[in-house]
């Protein structure tokens, strides 16, 4: 039977391609859109994982009571083994280390006597590692208002505003003032080697931006750090995949205890974004679901120009004796064989599309006045598991019903009628 | 040579007992004035601070003329050494050898912890004379460390004094202080000072040991040690200058 | 005209495209302009009066950023137009950690912004005092919880009292919540010796004309909301492939509906062309018709699509509120923002391409047979 009604679709045109065509187009559509609004939802949760929260990020307990402050006294040890542990455990994911602090920028002038000062947030990271995928992650280089990345050590990038504020220009010499992990007074100078547009006003007050190497220095950091933040290699958070990442490791440091022991959390548990996530995925599945609703409308439709087209043939079957109960389930059937090959078709399509708007993205910087590290101005998707399946939901069922509803037609009717739209 | 000391030691006692029958509140804080201030000191002295990653030490010697000058030079440990500090009035400038920079620490700066510990700048800045602006009563008697103390209690005389209640224990026979806690305006406890060590400096009595502790705060507090100071110096005018901190 | 059933099924389907592009863009934008408007509510009000030296990133610039209410806008205060509020630094001790925190001193009456203060019109010992959720995580605090601050006043003298939690809120809009602790005003004043002084002072209403004053400057909405505004404009960007994808949906939707039609309708094609109408003719006649399709659909979409999106609009597209145990929850909803240039340029935009997809299937009614036509046998 399947294969009798599959031959039928793949050899009569008449019956397969239209019908299919829309569920394809229908499929694919949707889900674009799912992909596409999970992207463009989800770029706060994107900007704060790259900033601030990881995916996962491995904190100390101290430091996790008191994240705000930003306090490097509670900084991790044993780094080096750390992060060899979790790069050997959880080998997919991409561990960075991260020193977030608190200090002064001070402007010297010709004597080296403060000119100008302010307060800064600073920001470690590896800019200057060969492999480093840091700058890239924090669109470091499109967001460079004047200057350029720091090259070599003792190079940083401060926000294009507290430059202005201070009057320095890349290529000049600022002071840090900060205060090392053991509560010393730290000062050292950099050259600043440009300056950044974040799209933040509190960053754009006054963040700066350097290598980790020089932030351990200046920190009396040897084999500390004050974060180690894991990220899925994909990109994207997975909230099942972090929380079994974030169990096991916890479950492996249960027995430290102590401000200093290590711990692990998940972006979902950090900045307020838990329930940011459950706003977006809520956002998306009203979205999504009045896009499959509309997009079964059209389906409908599609399967009841399907039904109505063959009101002949079921005429002619009718006649030469087959019950009216067959006729219309071999149609069931057969609208499922085609909401199923045109599912399947346009889910492809449609995470083709999408898989290209989330790795390339539509860049749409041109149109915006600056790009900055929050903004960078390039729309992505983003595939998340249901946009697998999601489009069978449209594809399948309002062609099924679609179908159903059209068929109606062959119990209301007449077989002579039927046979009669044949013949004219 | 002994026999000399005990007698000195019977009179001073002896005086002490007469007048801490009768000797005002105001005049014990003169006295102790006396003992703590002078024209100028140089101190050499060791500050520990309990962190949280362990105690550290920091080594520093100071210059100080009257309330308004002041000179730090650090000397250990070696992250910190040849660092440098200048106070001038309300004016405080930092330099640092490695950066060869002189920053100037303004308004708010002034209130950080000094090195981490639990002494603000401006904590370190304060040194006005306590009878010039407070006024004393004699609030009660104790025994501090086998010592017999009065407390004092002081209410500033002046309205932007940063603690405007302290009480103070002070040792009935040598007039310096043993403990000193000082109070929010609303008599909330905010941080006691113990003084321990007390030894006969040229001719005065001085705490050479001083624990700080923020009581708000958890932690063990700052050990402040006094390894040498004189008093009365020649001390060269250039030491107060910014010039001074780049040598 | 005379399909009847049909033409109105498909006139319906193509009037649900119109409600749902207006709907789900207008969701879009509201969810944009959600952070926006709770700022507004929560935060900025109509516009915010800043003492001169005040400046939001540098809490340190707080000992000197405050000043007496000025006289002209007292009459503004008394009618509840306006609502200064005083800002402080100070020290706190969770866990005798030392943690710095911003005292702000509010009416406990004011209407203007949706911070809960009522609950600090109230006689206790303690100070009273408001915070945010993340503040109350943060800082480990709940209703009923006692804190010492400690604060330094006007003349810099050290002072320390307790306060007492009063009511722990919840909202959209960190910069109420984060590191800040909300006091009647009148006791923050006291405190801090600083007597009908204030820091700023938020307009409950848009202001055009500001009233000038010496050491106060107004900062409007596009000052206080220009984060936000780019990032609308930059999500706005992003939002509009949501409309074309939405369009291509409706495209798709009308082509169906018109391929069906003419499939449904080649007999009456055959008799027109039949009857003498060049093909021409017949193309221009099943375009116009569909463009009509549109128009119809478009009415149809008025009646009640304007209601629905009108009580949306004032109802609001209910969130769930996350489950908090401590927090007075607010109801978190989204209300869509329709602007006239939206409904326009849809309804234009879906009747051109209304009638350009319309148009498509037609051409297949070139190559048609008229014969062949009215026996119903070309497709």
């Amino acid at each position: 039977m399947f294969k009798f009604l599959l031959k039928g679709i793949l050899r009569d045109h008449h019956r397969s391609l239209f019908p299919i065509v829309i569920v394809v187009l229908g499929v694919s559509l949707t889900v674009l859109a799912h992909c596409w609004i999970n992207g463009i939802l989800g770029d706060m949760i994107d900007f704060n994982a790259k900033y601030s929260t990881g995916h996962v990020k491995i904190v100390t307990n101290g430091y996790e009571d008191n994240m705000d402050q930003m306090p490097v006294e509670l900084a991790l040890g044993n780094v080096d083994e750390l992060l060899a542990k979790v790069r050997k455990d959880y080998p997919k994911m991409e561990w960075v280390e991260r020193i977030r602090f608190g200090g002064l920028i001070d402007a010297p002038d010709n004597k080296g006597e403060t000119r100008a000062q302010g307060p800064a947030l600073g920001l470690a990271v590896d800019l200057l590692s060969p492999d480093t995928k840091e700058v890239e992650r924090l669109n470091i280089n499109k967001s460079i208002v004047r200057g350029k990345s720091p090259e070599k050590n003792g190079e940083i990038l401060i926000s294009d505003e507290l430059a202005d504020k201070l009057k320095v220009i890349p290529g000049q010499i600022v002071t840090l003032m900060t205060s090392t992990m053991y509560g010393s007074m730290a000062m050292q100078n950099y050259i600043v080697s440009g300056t950044i547009k974040f799209g933040v006003t509190a960053m754009d007050k006054g963040a700066m931006i350097l290598d980790i190497t020089d932030a351990k220095y200046v920190m009396d950091m040897q084999d500390e750090v004050s974060e180690i933040l894991g990220y899925f290699s994909n990109g994207i958070y997975n909230n099942v995949s972090a929380t079994t990442v974030q169990n096991r490791f916890n479950a492996a440091y249960k027995d430290s205890t102590g401000e200093f022991a290590p711990v692990m959390l998940k972006l979902r548990d950090q900045n307020e974004l838990a329930s940011m996530l459950d706003y977006i995925s809520r956002m998306i599945s009203i979205f999504i679901s009045v896009f499959v609703l509309a997009m079964s409308i059209v389906l409908w439709n599609a399967g009841l120009l399907g039904g109505l087209r063959r009101y002949g043939e079921m005429g002619l079957r009718l006649a030469i004796g087959e019950f009216k109960g067959r006729v219309y389930r071999s149609l069931i059937y057969e609208s499922v064989i085609v909401g199923f090959i045109g599912s399947a078709i346009g889910t492809i399509i449609g995470l083709g599309a999408a898989f290209y708007l989330q790795e390339v993205g539509l860049d749409f910087s041109d149109l915006m006045q600056n790009a900055t590290v929050l903004w960078p101005g390039v729309f992505r998707a983003k595939i998340t598991l249901p946009a697998y399946y999601i489009g069978f939901i449209p594809g399948l069922i309002s062609t099924v019903i679609g179908t159903m509803l059209s068929g109606i037609g062959i119990y209301k009717r007449q077989t002579a009628q039927l046979f009669k739209e044949l013949e004219t | 040579m002994f026999f000399r000391k005990v007698i000195i030691t019977i009179i001073v006692l002896f005086s002490n007992q007469v007048f801490a029958q009768d000797i005002s509140a105001n005049e014990i804080l003169k006295k102790i004035d006396a003992n703590l201030s002078a024209d100028n000191q140089v101190i050499s002295s060791k500050m520990v601070i309990h962190g949280k990653r362990g105690d550290r030490t920091v080594e520093s010697k100071s210059w100080t003329e009257g309330t308004e000058k002041s000179f730090t030079e650090y000397l250990a440990p070696a992250r910190d050494k040849g660092t440098k500090m200048l106070k001038l009035g309300d004016q405080l400038w930092m330099y640092s050898p490695g950066t060869d920079r002189t920053i100037q620490i303004s308004g708010h700066m002034l209130r950080q912890s000094v090195m981490g510990s639990d002494l603000s700048y401006e904590d370190m800045m304060e040194d006005d004379k306590l009878h010039e602006v407070y006024d004393a009563v004699i609030a009660g008697r104790d025994t501090l460390e086998n010592t017999v103390c009065w407390i004092l209690e002081l209410t500033a005389t002046e309205k932007d004094l940063a603690y405007p209640k302290r009480k103070l224990w002070a040792d009935q026979k040598r007039f310096i202080p043993l403990r000193e806690e000082l109070y929010a305006k609303s008599g909330t406890l905010l941080k006691r000072i113990d003084f321990k060590d007390v030894r006969s400096i040229d001719g005065r009595w001085y705490p050479t040991r001083m624990i700080f502790k923020d009581v708000l705060k958890e932690g063990q507090g700052t050990e402040f040690i006094v390894d040498d100071i004189t008093f009365n110096q020649d001390i060269p005018a250039y030491i107060f200058s910014k010039a001074s901190l780049k040598k | 005209m005379g399909a009847g059933l049909r033409t109105w099924l498909n006139v319906l389907v193509l009037s649900f495209s119109f409600v749902i592009i207006i709907w789900h863009r207008g969701i879009l934008d509201g969810w944009n302009h959600q952070a926006e408007v709770d700022t507004i509510n929560w935060e900025i009000g109509g516009g915010i009066y800043w003492h001169e030296k005040y400046d939001p990133y540098d809490p340190f610039t707080l000992t000197d950023s405050h000043g007496p209410v000025p006289y002209q806008l007292k009459k503004e205060i008394n009618a509840g137009n306006l609502e200064p509020i005083l800002i402080s630094q100070a020290t706190i001790y969770p866990d005798g950690h030392m943690q710095t925190v911003l005292l702000k001193g509010i009416d406990p009456e004011q209407m203007i912004l949706a911070l809960p203060t009522a609950p600090l019109d109230t006689m206790i010992n303690e100070i009273p005092a408001v915070i945010g959720t993340r503040m109350a995580k943060s800082i480990k605090l709940k209703t009923g919880d006692y804190m010492t601050v400690r604060w330094r006043d006007v003349n810099g003298v050290f002072d320390a009292a307790d306060i007492r939690i009063v009511g722990v809120f919840k909202t959209n809009v960190p910069s109420v919540d984060n590191g800040q602790i909300w006091l009647p005003l009148d006791r923050l004043q006291k405190m801090m010796q600083m007597p009908d002084e204030a820091t700023i002072i938020v307009a409950a209403k848009e202001v055009s004309e500001p009233i000038l004053t010496s050491s106060w400057e107004f900062k409007d909405h596009d000052f206080l909301l220009s984060d936000l505004t780019e990032m609308i404009r930059s999500k706005s960007i992003g939002g509009s492939i949501m409309y074309i994808i939405l369009l291509l949906l409706a495209m798709l939707a009308i082509f169906d509906t018109q391929v069906l039609s003419i499939f449904r309708r080649q007999r009456e094609i055959g008799t027109h062309m039949a009857l003498g109408m060049t093909r021409g003719q017949v193309i221009r006649l099943f375009t116009v018709e569909g463009a009509m399709h549109g128009i119809l659909a478009a009415l149809i979409a008025a009646i009640y699509g304007i209601p629905f999106l009108y009580w949306q609009s004032v109802a609001g597209l209910s969130m769930p509120a996350g489950t908090d145990d401590m927090g007075m929850a607010v109801a978190e909803k989204i209300l869509p923002v329709y602007s006239v240039g939206l409904v326009i340029s849809t309804t234009l935009i879906v009747l051109i391409v209304v009638t350009i997809v319309s148009f498509l299937p037609t051409r297949r009614i070139a190559k048609m047979n008229p014969t062949e036509a009215i026996k119903g046998k070309v497709i």
